[in-house]
C-alpha cells in the first residue's frame, strides 16, 4: 500500500502528472499484473549489468518524464543480443535523446527483457465526464487504431462484465486462435482486466492508464508497455 | 435543532413522485382561451378523462372556464394544491413557482419552454426557478414539456388537444425527453395495450430519468418501462438504478445522439450534455437495459413483456405459411441467441399424424390448409405446437385469408387459447386486404396476444425476451 502512494506522492511532489514507464510498471507490478521484467540502470555499466542478469535478447528503453513518445525519437532498441549490442544502443540512445530533448530530465534507460511475441491486445482507461472511469479492451496495433475494435464497460467491471468484453470484439476468434496461431489465455486477460479496474476505482486521481501492448499467451499475458496519467 | 433543509434530506424523498402521478388537486396556471393548445385544453382534457381530483384553473381575466371556478392567482385558492402545472411567459414563471412555494405546493410541471434549450436568458431562468424550487422543498418536471399521464386516476393535463378522452390502462410506463409520446401525439385509445404512466421530463432541470425509474421501480401498476432519452444527466446514478430497477422489470431505452451530428442537435434540443454512445452502451449492457434502435421499437416492442409471460429457454419454434418467411425467420432469431427448437419426437409424430410432412423445425401450415377444412386443421396444428416441451417461444405468423368468416374464426379460436399455453408468443399477421390485417391484429392484441409490424419486430420481441429472462435467471 504505501509503495503505491508513495509514487503517486512523489510524482506529485515533482509537479508531474505522468508516470513514466518505469514508474508504471512498477506500480501495475505492485497490485498483481504481470509485466515485463524491467530494471533500472542509470550508466551504461549498469545497463549493461542488468541485460546480464535479465538474459538476452533485451530491450533498452529511455526513462524520462519529457519524453512521451519515445519510439519516434530513438528512445527504444530492440532485440539487443549481447553486451556490445547493449553499449551501442545505450550511447546512440543517450546521444539521440540529448540532441532532441535538451532539456529533459532524464532518469536513465531501463532494460527490458524482449518479451516473446503474443498476440497483442490493449487495455485502457479514462474518465467518462458523465459515467467517471471506464475502462476499454482491444486487440493492439491496426485494430484498434484502424478499426476501432474495442469494447467499453464502466468501472467497477464484475467477472462476466470483463468476459462479455473481451468476446465482444469483433476480432474476439483471433484470441480463440486461428489459422494455427496459438489460442489466447483468455481467463488471464479476464484477470488482468479485473485487476486494472480494481486499481482506478481504488485511485480515482489515475486520469488515464494504458498497457499497450499487452502479449496474450496461450498461458498468461504480460503487459510490454505502460503508460499512466494522473489528474 | 437545525432546521435547514439539506441536499440529504431532500434526496431521501426523491422517487416519491406520487404528487406528480396521485394528486388529489391540480392547479392550472395559463391561458383559458378557448382553443387547441394551453391551460383551456389542460382543463378540458383533464375533464373528459375523468381526473378524479380537484381542479383549480388560475387566471387573473376569467371567472369560469367548462364549468369550473377559475382563481385569479394561487393565493386565492382556498384549499391545499399537489401538483401546479405552469404554462406562461418564461419570464413569469419565477413569479408563479414563488407563489407556489408560498401556498405549499410540492410539485410542479413547467409546461413553459424557451428555458435551457433556447439561450443564456432562458439558462438564466431555469437555474432561478431551480433554486426556488431548491429552497421550498418543491420537485419540478421539464420546463419545456408536454407534462404526464396516470391511465389509472385520469391524470391526463394534456397541453394539446389529443381528439379522444382516455389513455387506456396497462402495464406500460412511457418516459421520454420529447411530447413525442404524450397523448397528443399518440393513439392511445386506440392502441391494445395499456399504458400505465406517461412522462416527458423535457430539460429535467430537476427529475430526471433516473427519478422516473426509481418511481416506476416500486409502481405496482408498471411492468415494463420504455423509455427515450437524448442525454444523462448523472452516469453513475443511471447506473445504480437501472441496474437494480432492471433485476425486477425490463427497461428499454431508445438513446439518440448515436452519431456525432445527433448529439450536437440534441444538446440544443433540451439544453444538455451530450453522451458518448459507446460509453451509454456499456452501462446499458452492464446495468441489463434493453437498448432499443428505432423509435417504432419503442412502441412495439413492450407489449411483449406486458402481455406475454418470458420464455423459459431460447428454443424457438415457427409457424408459418410459406418456407421463405420461416428461413428469414432463422436468420433474424440468431442475432438475438434464439436457436430453432428441434420438435419433440411425439409431437412431430402428432403434426406428422396431422398432415404428412408437417413435423419438421419450421411448421409450414401452407400446404394441409390448402387441402383440408382450414380452422380445424390450423386449430389442431397450433395447439399441438404449443404443446411442445421442447419449445420456449414461438414465431407465430397468420395469414388473414381474403375472408372475414376466416378473421372470425381466428379470433374465436384464439379466444379459446387465451391463458391456455406457457410459452411467449410473437404474432405476424399478413394478407391480401389492410382491414382484414388491422382487424385481426387488434383483436388478437385485444385478447393478450401482441402482434407486431413485421417479422424482424416480433422475432425481436422474443429475442430480448429471451435476453432479459436469461440475464434474470444468471442473477437469481
Amino acid at each position: 500500500m504505501m509503495g503505491k502512494f508513495s509514487i503517486f506522492d512523489q510524482i506529485k511532489k515533482e509537479g508531474r502528472s505522468i508516470l513514466t514507464e518505469f514508474e508504471s510498471k512498477k506500480l501495475l507490478k505492485q497490485v498483481g499484473i504481470p509485466v515485463v521484467q524491467t530494471r533500472l540502470a542509470r550508466t551504461k555499466k549498469e545497463a549493461v549489468l542488468q541485460s546480464q542478469r535479465i538474459g538476452f535478447p533485451v530491450v533498452l528503453k529511455i526513462v524520462s518524464p519529457d519524453v512521451i513518445h519515445k519510439s519516434d525519437s530513438g528512445g527504444v532498441k530492440l532485440d539487443l543480443n549481447n553486451v556490445t549490442e547493449v553499449k551501442t544502443a545505450y550511447s546512440e540512445m543517450i546521444k539521440t535523446i540529448s540532441q532532441q530533448y535538451p532539456d529533459a530530465t532524464l532518469h536513465g534507460v531501463s532494460v527490458q527483457k524482449m518479451a516473446r511475441p503474443g498476440t497483442e491486445v490493449i487495455v485502457g482507461t479514462s474518465k467518462d465526464p458523465q459515467f467517471g472511469p471506464v475502462i476499454m479492451f482491444g486487440l493492439g496495433g491496426i485494430f484498434v487504431e484502424v478499426l476501432k475494435d474495442v469494447s467499453f464497460r464502466i468501472v467497477p467491471v464484475s467477472q462476466r462484465d470483463a468476459q462479455e468484453m473481451i468476446k465482444e470484439i469483433k476480432g474476439y476468434p483471433l484470441l480463440q486462435g486461428v489459422r494455427g496461431k496459438e489460442s489466447s489465455d483468455i481467463p488471464a486477460l479476464v484477470e488482468m482486466i479485473l485487476k486494472i479496474s480494481n486499481l482506478v476505482e481504488e485511485y480515482p486521481q489515475i486520469k488515464e492508464l494504458e498497457l499497450n501492448p499487452i502479449f496474450a499467451y496461450r498461458d498468461g499475458a504480460l503487459a510490454v508497455d505502460a503508460r499512466i496519467i494522473l489528474e | 435543532m437545525e432546521s435547514k433543509v439539506s441536499e440529504a434530506d431532500f434526496s431521501l424523498k426523491k422517487s416519491d413522485l406520487s404528487f406528480f402521478f396521485e394528486p388529489q388537486s391540480v392547479a392550472v396556471i395559463g391561458s383559458l382561451r378557448e382553443g387547441y393548445f394551453g391551460g383551456y385544453v389542460v382543463v378540458k382534457t383533464l375533464l373528459n378523462a375523468g381526473f378524479t381530483g380537484k381542479i383549480y384553473p388560475v387566471n387573473p381575466s376569467y371567472q369560469e372556464v367548462l364549468g369550473l371556478k377559475v382563481y385569479p392567482s394561487i393565493k386565492e385558492i382556498p384549499e391545499k394544491i399537489d401538483l401546479a402545472l405552469i404554462m406562461i411567459n418564461r419570464r413569469s414563471v419565477p413569479n408563479v413557482m414563488r407563489e407556489c412555494a408560498t401556498k405549499g405546493i410540492k410539485a410542479v410541471i413547467v409546461v413553459a419552454d424557451g428555458f435551457a434549450e433556447r439561450d443564456e436568458e432562458g439558462a438564466k431562468l431555469q437555474n432561478e426557478i431551480v433554486k426556488i424550487a431548491r429552497e421550498a422543498r418543491i420537485r419540478i418536471i421539464g420546463p419545456n414539456t408536454a407534462g404526464i399521464v396516470n391511465s389509472a386516476n385520469g391524470l391526463m393535463p394534456d397541453p394539446y388537444e389529443p381528439g379522444y378522452e382516455k389513455v387506456k390502462p396497462g402495464t406500460v410506463a412511457i418516459c421520454a425527453q420529447t411530447g413525442m409520446i404524450n397523448p397528443q401525439a399518440f393513439p392511445y385509445a386506440d392502441l391494445h395495450y395499456g399504458v400505465s404512466k406517461i412522462c416527458d421530463y423535457g430539460n429535467k432541470c430537476d427529475i430526471d430519468e433516473c427519478d422516473m425509474l426509481e418511481y416506476l421501480e416500486s409502481d405496482p401498476a408498471t411492468k415494463v418501462i420504455t423509455m427515450y432519452l437524448e442525454s444523462v444527466r448523472d452516469g453513475r446514478r443511471f447506473l445504480e438504478i437501472s441496474r437494480r430497477v432492471t433485476a425486477k422489470k425490463p427497461v428499454l431505452i431508445l438513446k439518440s445522439g448515436r452519431t456525432k451530428e445527433g448529439a450536437k442537435v440534441s444538446a440544443s434540443h433540451t439544453g444538455a450534455l451530450a453522451v458518448d454512445d459507446q460509453i451509454f452502451s456499456a452501462a446499458c449492457k452492464q446495468a441489463g437495459v434493453i437498448r432499443l434502435e428505432k423509435f417504432r421499437e419503442f412502441f412495439e416492442l413492450p407489449k411483449i413483456f406486458s402481455l406475454q409471460p418470458l420464455p423459459k429457454g431460447n428454443r424457438l419454434g415457427i409457424v408459418t405459411f410459406t418456407g421463405g418467411v420461416g428461413v428469414l425467420a432463422i436468420d433474424e432469431a440468431a442475432k438475438y441467441g434464439l436457436s430453432v427448437a428441434r420438435l419433440s419426437p411425439k409431437i412431430a409424430k402428432k403434426l406428422n399424424a396431422i398432415f404428412p410432412g408437417l413435423g419438421k423445425t419450421v411448421v409450414d401450415i401452407g400446404p394441409p390448409m390448402a387441402v383440408n377444412n382450414y380452422m380445424t386443421i390450423y386449430s389442431d396444428i397450433l395447439k399441438t405446437v404449443l404443446e411442445d416441451d421442447h419449445m420456449d417461444c414461438l414465431f407465430n405468423v397468420i395469414w388473414t385469408s381474403p375472408f372475414k368468416e376466416f378473421v372470425e374464426e381466428y379470433l374465436k379460436f384464439y379466444g379459446e387459447m387465451q391463458g391456455n399455453y406457457q410459452k411467449t408468443i410473437a404474432t405476424w399477421i399478413y394478407g391480401p386486404s389492410i382491414p382484414l390485417v388491422n382487424e385481426l391484429s387488434s383483436g388478437l392484441e385485444d385478447l393478450g396476444f401482441p402482434v407486431f409490424s413485421d417479422l424482424e419486430m416480433a422475432i425481436k420481441a422474443l429475442g430480448i425476451a429471451y435476453q432479459y429472462s436469461d440475464r434474470k435467471k444468471g442473477e437469481a
